[in-house]
């Protein structure tokens, strides 16, 4: 295994079999790639395309047809491998009948943490995941966002090396989603390893240092997000705001130099970004509200 | 009396050994097999010897700390899933249940209420155990939250036995709670001319032989009766059951300074004679060393009494009597202890009296009488047996969830818990017996000749007629006994957990007959059933549909 190299896929291959023995699907053929120490890595793909079950193969929840898989220097299948892992399910699958305290303690004890660091480990948790109104109620009293928080928070329970992230913004508002994309980027500044699967491709392209895209079981595209999303043909220019005859001006020299105008128009934020922002002035002037003169 | 038994502790642990020996070459060659066909020869016989190391290790080094986490959120799955609501269908039967066994004479026997006590105990917590026991762990599988474990530095047998020590322990609560509000009922809804059979009696059995008619050592004659539990001596002849007791001293004498007996004879009527006149035995005590032998009393057999406990024969410690042979000399005085007692032993010689009369006797239809010990010491141990019955329950449930859905293992559950406690398995075992006793031959054959037999009207002694069908019928009979042999060794018997005969009849639970078998018999299926769970949750993928 390479030294900085915190997951190696062999050759992986996962045949599902029927009841009677015959292949029924293929769900990831001859998968080969490697996750660095500290880096992002975003695997991505339509569904059926074979990430969760990638993902699930790496902690030993399925086990592989073909090939080798060495996690944190372990093979899958070894539990002790688990101590410096974390793993948030696609679905927060936790037991609905305890509360979030509970649910905190009871991942706890299954690592070797005294009562004395669970309890400041929970509080710790419980806080960086906004849950403190609610760690009392059961789980099953959440709401999606609250189980997707408790669940990311026994994730992060044992402050592990390498965290695998199914589908982490999924069920999250903008806010909520946000949030995750800050944790994200947190946890690698504190130098973790990520793993997230996800079709949000908006939210891996910010957080993201390199992808996978998986079809149909197989690896189509490796590298970083800048080097595959960054476009050679072409140049971009982001000006302050320019008048017509300046823009003509431009557009002449440019076509002095060889080069064809493609469009000239105002950048536009995301989305996202205007969400954000209507939410934090909202919060600052509880009162204001729109008006058909008010620009956003 | 039939229900106190024997248990032979060095043969027992020796069938066990040979038994999991059996099983864990089936298990490896089986666990062998399925790693060759789904992985060809190379890479099955590598993942094979790989899985084998990592459960050396995972089933023998285990962190309690884990397991106190699975036991805990068992413990709180079954309690917040209101699991134990049961508790109130048994306090509700309590309320009601006075009213339908006590008689208006006011002089019921206290046997039923102590079967009520412990049936009712068992039917209302088995099907509990039953559930809790086979639905966890699959529910976990179906709804994920499993994942969210096994991703956890936790090992598939502290996952196992995390969940056999939470259900273990819910269960340990309840009997102790739906045991404890029994014995409170029973000692206030016992009629108080009854309180009294409320005792258990330690009892010290001897051996017996017997007399025939003639005097001669044989055996005594079957009246017609087809369980021949016990025999019959004739009244005026010199037919005798002698019983010898062993290891007695002066301190197995009672404060009263006499050694107690006690008989539950039968009695069997050619002529009814005299109803309201019990047909009586004479009790003669003989020294072999000594030449000496003591006639002491005649005794009625109560063969009318349905009580357990019958008046007691008090011997005391000096015994006087005329010699048999002497009938009309001095009478003459012996002790108990320092004459009668050879190296500790003790012969008694009972005969019947009535000509033309009978009395069955059986080796544990007398016995004697050590001080009593209290009643609820014993209602404690019977409830004890009732909990290993249980805890044999969760043991065979959480295994059966590591590979099974839960209705599927409720089914297989329940299925071996109705041949354990019913009669299939001492009948299966009488067959087997006869198989083996008889060298393949059984009285009716088969499944498939008690089929045939049946379809044809054929009588079970006719020899079946020599055809290919019926050679088919019997290869195929003795083939399946061979696998009944086999499955002998491994389906458990519920019923040998049974002992509230003993706590119904007023006898104390003897821990070394009683309860050791019960733990032992425990022990000796949580043993295969934890690695056996462990293997069928470690191979299993989690995910699969």
């Amino acid at each position: 295994m390479q030294a900085d190299s915190v997951i190696e896929i062999r050759n992986l291959t996962k045949v599902y079999l029927d009841f009677w023995g015959r292949k029924k699907v293929r769900a990831v053929n001859s998968l080969s790639l490697d996750v660095k120490k500290g880096e992002i890595f975003g695997l991505l793909g339509p569904n059926g395309s074979g990430k969760t079950t990638t993902i699930k193969m790496l902690l030993g929840l399925l086990f592989p047809t073909e090939g080798d898989l060495t996690v944190l220097g372990k093979p899958a299948h070894d539990v002790s491998k688990n101590e410096r892992l974390g793993y948030l399910p696609e679905e927060s699958y936790l037991y609905r009948f305890l509360n979030a305290d509970e649910t905190l303690e009871f991942y706890g004890r299954l690592f070797n943490m005294s009562a004395k660091q669970r309890k400041e480990r929970r509080d710790q948790l419980i806080e960086m995941v906004g849950l403190q109104h609610a760690r009392r109620r059961q789980l099953k009293e959440y709401s999606k966002g609250m189980t997707r928080r408790i669940g990311l928070a026994q994730a992060l329970i044992n402050d592990p090396e390498l965290i695998l992230l199914d589908e982490p913004t999924s069920g999250l508002d903008p806010l909520g989603t946000r949030d995750m994309k800050e944790l994200i980027l947190k946890l690698k500044a504190e130098g973790k390893t990520v793993v997230m699967s996800s079709h949000l491709l908006a939210d891996v392209q910010d957080v993201c240092d390199r992808i996978a895209i998986l079809y149909q079981g197989e690896l189509k595209v490796l590298g970083t997000v800048k080097e595959l999303l960054e476009s050679r043909e072409e140049s971009q220019v982001l000006t302050s705001k320019l008048s017509d005859d300046a823009i003509r001006e431009v557009e002449a020299v440019l076509k002095k130099h060889g080069a064809s105008v493609r469009s000239v128009s105002h950048p536009t934020a995301t989305l996202e970004d205007l969400f954000l922002k209507t939410v934090e002035e909202s919060k600052a002037h509880p009162g204001r509200r729109f008006t058909p003169d008010t620009k956003g | 009396m039939e229900f106190i038994k024997d248990f032979d502790i060095k043969q027992a642990l020796l069938h066990w050994a040979i038994v999991a020996a059996i099983l864990v070459v089936l298990g490896a060659l089986l666990g062998l097999v399925g790693a060759v066909t789904s992985a060809g020869i190379g890479r099955g016989l590598k993942a094979f010897g790989q899985m084998l190391g990592i459960g050396l290790n995972e089933i023998f080094v285990i962190v309690p700390r884990r397991i106190l986490a699975v036991t805990i959120l068992t413990v709180k799955e079954s309690i917040r899933r209101k699991a134990l609501m049961v508790g109130g269908v048994f306090l509700l039967l309590f309320m009601f249940a006075g009213w339908f066994l006590r008689s208006s004479a006011n002089d019921t026997p206290a046997k039923p209420y102590v079967t009520f006590v412990f049936t009712t105990t068992k039917f209302v917590l088995f099907p509990m155990t039953l559930i809790l026991a086979c639905w966890g762990l699959p529910a976990d599988i179906k709804d994920r939250s499993i994942h969210t474990v096994v991703t956890k530095p936790v090992k598939r047998s502290e996952i196992v036995l995390g969940r056999m020590l939470g259900y273990s322990f819910l269960v340990t609560i309840l009997v102790a709670l739906v045991g404890g509000i029994g014995y409170v009922w029973l000692v206030r809804q016992v009629p108080e001319s009854s309180k009294e059979q409320l005792i258990a009696r330690v009892p010290v059995f001897g051996t017996v032989r017997y007399l025939d008619r003639q005097g001669n050592p044989g055996n005594l004659v079957n009246v017609g009766d087809t369980w021949d539990y016990r025999s019959f001596m004739e009244g005026a002849t010199n037919a005798r059951a002698i019983w010898t007791f062993s290891g007695l001293s002066e301190a197995d004498l009672h404060d009263d300074g006499a050694l107690w007996m006690e008989q539950k004879f039968e009695a069997f009527r050619t002529y009814k004679g005299v109803i309201d006149e019990q047909i009586r035995f004479s009790v003669e005590f003989v020294n072999e060393a000594k030449k000496l032998v003591v006639p002491w009393d005649v005794f009625p057999v109560y063969e009318f009494s349905a009580s357990p406990t019958l008046p007691l024969m008090k011997v005391p410690r000096e015994l006087r009597y005329r010699p048999l042979d002497d009938a009309d000399g001095e009478e003459k005085t012996v002790d108990l202890i320092n004459d009668l007692l050879d190296n500790g032993k003790l012969t008694v010689r009972i005969g019947c009296i009535d000509a033309q009369q009978y009395i069955g006797v059986a080796q544990r239809d007398m016995f004697l009488r050590m001080p009593d010990r209290p009643f609820f010491l014993s209602y404690l141990k019977g409830m004890m047996g009732l909990w290993l019955m249980l805890l044999m329950i969760v043991v065979i449930g959480t295994t059966g969830s590591t590979f099974l859905k839960g209705p599927v293992c409720t089914m297989m559950t329940l299925g071996l818990a109705v041949i354990g406690v019913s009669g299939l398995r001492e009948f299966m075992t009488e067959q087997l017996q006869q198989f083996t006793q008889n060298k393949g031959y059984v009285v009716g054959g088969g499944s498939l000749e008690s089929l045939y037999r049946t379809v044809t009207w054929m009588n079970q002694q006719s020899p079946l007629p020599d055809n290919w069908g019926t050679r088919m019928i019997k290869t195929i009979d003795l083939g399946i006994f061979r696998v009944l042999e086999l499955l002998q060794g491994v389906l458990p018997n519920l019923n040998g957990f049974d002992t509230q005969a003993y706590v119904a009849n007023g006898f104390d639970v003897p821990f070394a007959n009683a309860v050791l078998p019960s733990i032992l018999t425990l022990i000796g299926y949580l043993i295969p059933c934890y690695i056996l769970g462990y293997f069928a949750l470690r191979v299993r993928e989690l995910e699969a549909k």
